[in-house]
């Protein structure tokens, strides 16, 4: 039998336990979200006295709060590098998880920024890998919801079995892309106008092929009421492209396309984010998009805004093209 | 090698460089630095969270090369040192807190330092010459100091600094401006030598009499910023390079005006000048020139120990463990915008 040294830092406790041949020898933690920092290594100390032998390291890699999940990560992987030990990553929702004999039941930890950090666990396993939403979201599974909320935190000692039965991350489950990315560099964004219509519908149809809409519907779409077109330029062209509609209280996101060669730059990100500013000031309740089942760029940037899928629509591209239907609250 | 002296390796994190350090005394064995700045130069600026990713993505094999270098185990290291501040706080938390582990496994001493303290510290290595007192100009992207140093570990005060935008700062946005790339330092410093310095009269900031009453040593970079874009847009047939090579100028001149005149009425006769910017060659080249003329004793480290590194941090542990000085607390704080009067935490 081995010992364990096993932390967890992915909510607002700092969680650290030892445990040798099956007993837990130390188990303590601090309560603070601010303070990962500080309390992880006094509670280890304190720890290491009671056992100081240790043959392995385990953490909780999220999700969570990037920044005091990281501390808790680079401390591990320090610290098992420094005795020259082993160390390994599990999911820290399992943990609550693992605590709990309902047969349905979803687990969500504070994400911060209003949302949370979500997954759902049947018969005692969960479902897929963790997402994020924001609270209101999750009444919508209509079953019991345990975490932070109900004052439940991952239990380290938890960590051995979780480990043992093979469910182990060898990166931080970050869920959310990196945030904060300031606009791309040299890239203007200004309302569309009339003159934007021709470059627009060249890359409309470089873009969707004999998908893409003509430009008589192009045209109609964009004089349309209760709308708001954006367009982004570098260097004087025409690059990308948004629109966006007010039916009835509810945002649609009309279009948006960004020309090849200017993808991946954060160029979406920013067209999005003035969708849903414009759709606040329009006190619309949501905003909805339908993006094609498959898109592995798309889906990711609307689920790190809050989008989350609501249902499928078969054959909205075309015959056996299925678009995922994605709404985010605004309220 | 004296071998009785302390080997020390430090780790720095506090913007987007991972850098580990191991110098034996004041001996440099290993000077190891990862940097995320391609991912940040499509930005045109350090994106903290994608730092703070690099950061611990990197951490293991920057510490595993720093060791290969040295060519010494972890089990050798006598002490640890990290940067506990200033810097971006989650970048910082990284380093800290692997440092943290590592000193807590091999239950070892931990010192956390100043940033602004290292910078100055990496004058130590490779050389026998007495540190302290010192003026220094510290000159970087995140910072523009003037300090003065009675004592390295313990005694360093700050007589000034900028007032909004760091001397690196204003390069990079000067860059983008000019359409010259991130990082901006390099690039300007390459664009100026075919332009003529003294072609446009750039403004001095913080030089008129009355400003030098409240900000004798202090730096105001945003007002020639200001200059410079407003010359590009009513000057459209401007030559790049005399725009790049006036606008270092400017920097350059008040930066080593302010930095001598310290220099001369503490009566300290030397001066030392790192951070990242100490690497342009124009202001290597007027200080040369004006520390003579003054009768100053000029130091600038070498190049790759100008910009962060992890020696710089190695360097400060190192002089604390032979001044026999407290490691840091277990659990000690990383602060952002720690000011440099607490060389160590
Ligand atoms: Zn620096």
């Amino acid at each position: 039998m081995s010992t364990y040294l096993l932390i967890d830092t992915s909510t607002s406790r700092t969680s650290v336990v030892i445990v040798g041949d099956g007993k837990t020898l130390f188990a303590s933690h601090h309560d603070g979200a601010l303070s990962h920092g500080e309390s992880l290594p006094e509670l280890v100390a304190q720890g290491l006295k009671i056992e100081s032998k240790i043959d392995q390291v385990i953490v909780g890699m999220g999700p969570g709060p990037f920044t005091g999940l990281r501390a808790g990560i680079s401390f591990a992987q320090s610290f098992a590098l420094g005795r020259g030990v082993p160390w390994l990553g599990v999911c820290s929702l399992d943990a609550i998880a693992s605590e709990i004999s309902e047969k349905d039941f979803l687990i969500a930890i504070d994400a911060r920024r209003k949302e949370v950090f979500y997954a759902r666990y049947t018969d005692g396993s969960r479902i897929g890998e963790p997402k994020v939403c924001q609270p209101s979201q999750l009444d919508a599974f209509d079953i019991p919801i345990y975490g932070e909320a109900t004052n439940q935190y991952p239990d380290p000692s938890e960590f051995i079995s979780i480990a043992e039965a093979g469910a182990t991350y060898s990166q931080p489950i970050y869920v959310r892309r990196p945030d904060a990315y300031p606009a791309p560099i040299g890239v203007k964004f200004r309302p569309m106008n009339q003159l934007d219509l021709v470059p627009a519908f060249a890359i409309e149809k470089d873009s969707y092929g004999h998908e893409a809409w003509t430009m008589a519907q192009f045209k109609e779409e964009f004089a349309g009421k209760e709308r708001m077109y954006v367009a982004a330029e570098f260097a004087g062209g025409l690059i990308a492209y948004a629109g966006v509609v007010n039916l009835a209280g509810t945002a649609d996101v009309l279009t948006m396309t960004v020309a090849d060669g200017h993808r991946r730059k954060g160029i979406g990100r920013e067209l999005l984010r003035r969708l849903i500013d414009w759709s606040r000031t329009q006190k619309c309740e949501a905003i909805m998009l339908e993006v094609r089942v498959g898109n592995e760029e798309a889906i990711p940037l609307y689920e790190s805004f809050g989008f989350i899928e609501i249902s499928k629509r078969k054959d909205y591209y075309g015959p056996g093209k299925t678009a995922i239907v994605m709404r985010k609250e605004l309220t | 090698m004296k071998n009785s002296e302390a080997l020390v390796l430090g780790i720095e994190t506090s913007c987007d460089e991972t850098a580990v350090g191991i110098v034996r005394g004041r001996k440099l064995l290993a000077n190891v630095i990862s940097s995320s700045v391609e991912e940040h130069a499509r930005f045109g600026g350090v994106v903290p969270e994608i730092a703070s990713r690099a950061h611990l993505e990197a951490m293991p094999s920057v510490i595993a090369q720093a060791l290969s270098d040295a060519k010494v185990s972890l089990e050798d290291i006598d002490a640890f040192a990290v940067t506990a501040g200033p810097g971006l706080i989650g970048a910082l938390l990284v380093g800290t807190s692997s440092a943290s582990g590592l000193a807590l496994a091999l239950d070892k001493p931990l010192y956390g330092v100043n940033h602004l303290s290292a910078h100055i510290a990496v004058d130590s290595l490779n050389s026998e010459h007495k540190l302290d007192p010192a003026i220094a100009l510290l000159v970087s992207g995140g910072h523009s100091s003037i300090l003065q140093i009675n004592d390295l570990t313990d005694d360093v005060k700050t007589l000034g600094s900028t007032i909004d935008d760091a001397a690196g700062e204003a390069f990079d946005k000067i860059a983008r401006i000019l359409e010259l790339g991130f990082p901006g330092g390099p690039a300007i410093d390459r664009e100026a030598k075919s332009g003529n310095p003294d072609a446009i009269e750039f403004p001095r900031g913080l030089t008129l009499a009355r400003d030098l009453v409240d900000h004798k040593y202090d730096f105001s970079f945003s007002g020639l910023k200001t200059a410079v874009s407003r010359y590009l847009a009513k000057t459209p047939n401007h030559l790049r390079a005399d725009v790049a090579a006036s606008f270092q100028e400017a920097v350059v001149d008040v930066l080593l005006m302010k930095a001598i005149g310290a220099a001369k009425e503490t009566g300290i006769e030397t001066l030392i000048i790192a951070g990242g910017v100490a690497a342009n060659s124009r202001l290597r080249d007027l200080a040369q020139d004006r520390t003579q003329k003054a009768g100053i004793q000029l130091r600038i480290p070498p190049m790759v120990l100008c910009t962060d590194n992890g020696a710089m941090v190695a360097a400060i542990g190192s002089l604390a463990v032979a001044k026999g000085l407290k490691p840091s607390q277990i659990g000690f704080a990383a602060d952002s915008s720690s000011g440099i009067s607490k060389p160590i935490f």
